[in-house]
């Protein structure tokens, strides 16, 4: 299938070719929203080794549901990204539950985690700080403001209302940015403004 | 946040909204930017999970040689079908071909059973 042909074509569409038989329809989809569903876990989770697997059973059940997905009822996307929070967040209770009986210490979120994220000073110093906001808020802001989709779709993601999903959005980024601001040298953005 | 984190050394006045903002600004527009790059091998396992799930409609198509193979077999049948039932002048008699005189014969013993000799 010619790439031109696959960026034209929507997700409903490449997900009934798969569901036919269309084996090219699996690369396009993935090539699409593998990247997505991979941020998005690596941004909640800022465990790069969970967000692969997070990734890989988003994709799995997306597969899995091909051939009864009935087009129109849901984007893709929005489905896809609904699945993999609540991945994220099944991940993310057990974690605690397994650190309170098994780890040592708490799960570190920070620096040793985050930094192999990228290996960006300032991609890791905005993982550290995201990390730190309470999982809502981080899946809320990570939605709103990393993948830019609009409230209405978040909350359908998030399964909560409209007001809701505003309210966790407007806290997060309150929360992030003051943050961020603690973290103004690292981040390194006062140098370019000098420069 | 410990308090302590924040001191950086180098700044001595707090930030205002603005500036924060901007800052905020800056980090998401980074990050967007900078997006996670999915790993070679993830990309192939899930691949892979996707032939594994795949409903298999079109694979007996394959087999015989795609939609070009299927159409060439189902022109075939059609034409062995039509060959059988019009039975085209010029051609021998299949039931001979198959037969012979043995059927031939046949058919004369059949109709010589006596059936003739009712009629006179």
């Amino acid at each position: 299938m010619a790439r031109d042909a696959d960026h034209s074509r929507s997700d409903d569409a490449l997900l009934r070719l798969y569901a036919a038989g269309d084996p090219a329809a699996a690369r396009a989809l993935s090539g699409r929203l593998l990247p997505r569903v991979y941020a998005q876990a690596l941004r909640l989770l800022s465990d790069p080794a969970e967000a692969e697997d997070v990734a890989q059973e988003a994709m799995m059940r997306l597969w899995r549901i091909a051939p009864k997905w009935r087009p129109g009822e849901a984007a893709v996307s929005t489905w896809l990204y609904r699945v993999t929070a609540n991945l994220c967040v099944d991940r993310l209770r057990k974690r605690r539950t397994v650190g309170l009986g098994e780890v040592a210490e708490p799960v570190d979120p920070a620096p040793s985690a985050a930094a192999r994220l990228q290996g960006a000073a300032r991609q890791a110093a905005l993982q550290d700080a995201l990390d730190r906001l309470p999982v809502r808020q981080r899946q809320a802001v990570v939605l709103r403001h990393i993948e830019g989709l609009g409230t209405g779709e978040i909350a359908e993601i998030m399964q909560i209302g409209a007001r809701a999903a505003e309210s966790l959005t407007a806290r997060g980024k309150r929360a992030l940015t003051d943050l961020l601001a603690g973290r103004r040298a690292e981040l390194g953005y006062d140098d370019d403004r000098s420069d | 946040m410990p308090g302590g984190a924040q001191n950086w050394g180098t700044m001595m006045t707090d930030p205002t909204e603005d500036e924060d903002e901007a800052l905020f600004q800056a980090a998401m527009t980074a990050a967007r930017d900078a997006p996670p790059v999915v790993p070679a091998a993830l990309m192939a396992r899930v691949l892979g999970d996707a032939a594994a799930q795949q409903p298999r409609r079109w694979r007996l198509s394959a087999l015989i040689g795609g939609w070009q193979g299927l159409g060439g077999l189902v022109a075939a049948t059609c034409a062995g079908l039509w060959i059988g039932w019009s039975a085209p002048e010029g051609l021998p008699d299949p039931v001979v071909l198959m037969g012979g005189d043995a059927m031939a014969g046949s058919v004369a013993a059949f109709s010589s059973f006596g059936w003739d000799m009712e009629e006179g």
